[in-house]
């Protein structure tokens, strides 16, 4: 590839380049025609957008008939279609990319608990607030060394408090600005992934911070999980619909409104036993281009209450780069350190594997078989999980009352060297293959026992074989490390969207992201090449 | 003394040795002659095990190696196999040793040798086989010739009772198996006791003690060389001399 042939002598101009394309970019695609409205009512459908993964109470499958969804946002969203005399028809996308998919046209409204945020009102169209949020501290009940907001800034057994988050979200926000350097943060995809892993403790985790409504929904099923002092941190749940869609915005508003006085929303809330005193102090001014402006008093919660109006400053170009390069950076250190540490035990376990398939009786070879089918036929998302959640628990059940658990780099890493280990048995199986039977049989003529022929004669030669293919296998699993971030290892990519997403600069921060990962894996490759090179060389002799 | 007693060897229904007996001598050369597929590579690779055989015994000085698997077999088998050395028709050298690695590697992981006795010893015996000048190369970067005896050197580097040798000019060309074969023969001249496979007519006319006619599985005839070759009484071995020397 010329671009990775090029790179150790790429000019001084070309980042600079970048950047103007990605600025380029970045401008805002949709036309500012305001014709969101007839488009929906001409299709008869109002596409919006949430993710089912987030859970209840904002939109779920129903636990009686799962192919159907239900949730408060469920019933928003027929509340508003029924407005607008068109039918809802549910799109399901990531969460943190949703704002994408209301950039790219694929649905017209995202209902999903999206917090109002100057930087949010600035890019899109945000309705008035359906409801009123606040965060709730949860520790575990068991654990009374943790009684109010105060403690978590208290290291407890000599280390500091680790609370868990959903990433990138308005808890996430509050947590870091009300503790700084003085708590730990771990992040998770899903809410109730962050209980779960707050109730188990794993990881260190001594609490989590959670929107309210959430833990409401959720408090029976977290028994073990206890609130701890007053929510904080109010904070607005909005409609988001693109810039240019005022008509929609506009109608929302109006469904809103009517909804509000007439009991409707109230109804709903109750339905899901959300509803609370808070929502009666939502603030109703609407903007010209019928957006929320933001809260009606800032100074009725004190300190603590503007969660959701971050300190954030929009920003793109060199600036987003200097102020959040270095984060991406410290963050592709974490994922030099996964890949580096899970690589060598993957070969290794993969050669233990491929020696039990080909010179191991049939009780190691089979089950070594089988290990590799299952490994190979999973999604290494679902093993790094597995071992994520399950191994605690087992750990648990097999040592019961010892509190032993793996913490998330190590089931990380763990998670990626089986995976890898798999592929690496197999490649280390085909290099053994292809040795020829002579080199056996001269070994054992001379003596040797079959391992230490093996240990001497074969593996080396193997070894030699499948560096090119496993140096590849390896620039593979450096970018498998993104997976990582669903058990909360901050990498590289984790980084990237975290950032993008608080900054808005998703293409400036991508390129760097993508030249970051580009550095780590062009000199393997290189290495990949001269090893192959060589090993040419040494065949024709 | 190596002497075998009746082996029979099957693969699958095929049976491959029919109850083969025969006796080398201290100091002996044995060549085996026979048309392909007469069961001569099996039965070398009997004798130092790798091949089973189904019954018979082999018996290499004090160790007797029977039949039956089990680990009084695997102990005499690595007994057989420090003492008897193999010479394979492809060399099959340690392509990722050098040439002095090659023949250091068994005498130091087998023998227990120290380092430097090994590579001393290892030069003296590239030295008589002629590649005293060539113990950094890579076996690759040899010829044929040169490969066979730095095989023949890792052997006798085990300072073996016997050495098997299968076929080893059948992969040279006329030039380098002269000088395989002029090594051979100063062995032979040295009292390094042999079992030869080969097609090399001259080197069992000349150099062998016993010359054995391995056809069908069977032996068809036995003697020394100016018997077999001047006097064949057997019809099978008439009609091999006349094919090879047709060839
Ligand atoms: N691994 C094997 N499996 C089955 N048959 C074999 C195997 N090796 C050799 N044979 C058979 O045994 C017979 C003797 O072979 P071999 O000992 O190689 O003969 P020679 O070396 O005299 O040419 C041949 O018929 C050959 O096909
Ligand atoms: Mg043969």
């Amino acid at each position: 590839m010329a671009v990775q042939c090029d790179l150790h002598r790429v000019p001084g101009f070309v980042p600079l380049a970048l950047v103007c394309i990605a600025a380029w970019l970045t401008q805002p695609l949709t036309s500012p025609a305001d014709d969101g409205l007839d488009r929906i009512r001409q299709r008869g459908t109002l596409v919006w957008g949430a993710d089912q993964e987030g859970g209840g109470p904002f939109i779920y499958p129903d636990p009686d008939n799962p192919s159907l969804l239900t949730g408060f946002e469920v019933e928003l969203a027929q509340l508003i279609a029924e407005h607008l005399d068109v039918k809802p028809q549910f799109s399901q996308g990531q969460w943190d990319k949703l704002p994408d998919l209301l950039d790219r046209g694929d649905i017209d409204l995202v209902l999903n608990g999206y917090e109002w945020t100057t930087n949010r009102a600035e890019r899109y169209g945000l309705s008035i607030p359906y409801y009123i949020y606040e965060l709730q501290l949860l520790g575990r009940v068991a654990d009374d060394s943790l009684t109010s907001w105060d403690d978590l800034l208290k290291p407890a057994d000599g280390r500091k408090r680790k609370v868990s988050l959903l990433g990138g979200s308005a808890a996430q926000d509050y947590v870091e600005r009300f503790g700084g350097d003085n708590v730990d943060v771990a992040l998770f995809e899903g809410a109730t992934d962050a209980m779960d892993a707050t109730e188990l403790g794993l990881s260190g985790i001594d609490a989590n911070v959670q929107d309210l409504p959430i833990w409401l929904f959720y408090a029976k099923g977290f028994p073990q999980l206890r609130p701890i002092g007053e929510p904080v941190g109010r904070g607005y749940y909005v409609a988001m619909a693109r810039k240019s869609d005022q008509d929609l915005l506009r109608a929302v508003n109006e469904i809103l409104l009517q909804a509000l006085q007439d009991g409707r929303l109230h109804r709903i809330f109750a339905k899901y036993g959300i509803w609370n005193d808070t929502q009666m102090m939502r603030g109703l001014e609407t903007d010209k281009s019928g957006g929320f402006v933001g809260s009606p008093d800032p100074a009725a919660d004190g300190e603590t209450k503007d969660a959701a109006t971050a300190s954030y400053q929009p920003s793109g170009g060199w600036t987003v780069i200097q102020k959040r390069g270095g984060l991406l950076v410290r963050s592709a250190g974490m994922t030099i350190l996964l890949s580096i540490t899970a690589m060598p035990i993957a070969v290794f376990i993969g050669l233990l594997i491929a020696l039990a398939r080909l010179y191991g009786p049939w009780y190691l070879g089979k089950p070594a078989a089988v290990y590799v089918e299952i490994v190979r036929g999973t999604p290494l998302v679902l093993q790094l999980y597995l071992i994520y959640f399950l191994v605690p628990k087992l750990l648990d059940i097999i040592f019961p009352g010892m509190e032993l658990t793996i913490n998330a780099f190590a089931a990380a890493v763990m998670g990626l060297a089986i995976n890898y280990s798999a592929y690496e048995a197999e490649i280390y199986r085909g290099g053994i293959q292809s040795i020829p039977r002579g080199q056996m049989e001269a070994a054992i003529s001379l003596g040797m026992s079959r391992s230490l022929a093996l240990r001497r004669i074969i593996i080396p030669q193997a070894t030699r074989l499948v560096l090119p293919p496993m140096t590849n296998d390896f620039i593979a699993l450096f970018k498998d490390t993104a997976v990582c971030s669903v058990i909360t290892v901050v990498e590289l990519s984790k980084q990237y969207y975290i950032q993008a997403r608080s900054a808005g600069a998703i293409v400036e921060l991508g390129l760097l992201t993508a030249l970051l990962y580009l550095a780590m894996s062009y000199p393997l490759s290189v290495m990949t090449n001269r090893l192959e090179k060589n090993l040419n060389q040494e065949r024709r002799g | 003394m190596i002497e075998l007693t009746n082996i029979v060897k099957r693969y699958q229904q095929h049976e491959v040795l029919r109850g083969v007996s025969l006796k080398v001598a201290d100091g002996e050369v044995c060549v085996l002659l026979g048309p392909s597929g007469g069961g001569k590579s099996t039965l070398l690779r009997t004798i130092n095990g790798l091949e089973s055989f189904d019954s018979g015994s082999i018996r290499v000085s004090d160790i007797v190696l029977h039949a039956a698997a089990g680990p009084e077999r695997d102990a005499a088998l690595l007994q057989i196999r420090k003492r008897v050395g193999m010479v394979f028709q492809q060399f099959n050298l340690f392509p990722h040793r050098s040439v002095l690695e090659n023949v250091t590697e068994a005498p130091i992981h087998v023998l227990k040798q120290s380092r430097e006795a090994a590579v001393q010893n290892a030069r003296r015996i590239l030295a008589r086989v002629g590649l005293a000048d060539k113990e950094n190369a890579r076996p690759g970067s040899l010829s044929g010739g040169q490969q066979q005896r730095v095989a023949i050197a890792r052997t006798l580097a085990m300072n073996p009772e016997a050495i098997l040798f299968d076929e080893p000019t059948s992969a040279l060309d006329p030039r380098t198996t002269a000088e395989v074969i002029s090594v051979m023969t100063d062995l032979a001249a040295s009292g390094q006791r042999m079992i030869v496979v080969t097609h090399a007519m001259s080197f069992a006319r000349t150099v062998a003690h016993q010359v054995h006619i391995l056809h069908a599985g069977r032996i068809a005839e036995s003697g020394p060389p100016e018997q077999i070759f001047e006097a064949p009484q057997e019809a099978i071995t008439q009609e091999f001399l006349s094919e090879a020397a047709r060839a």
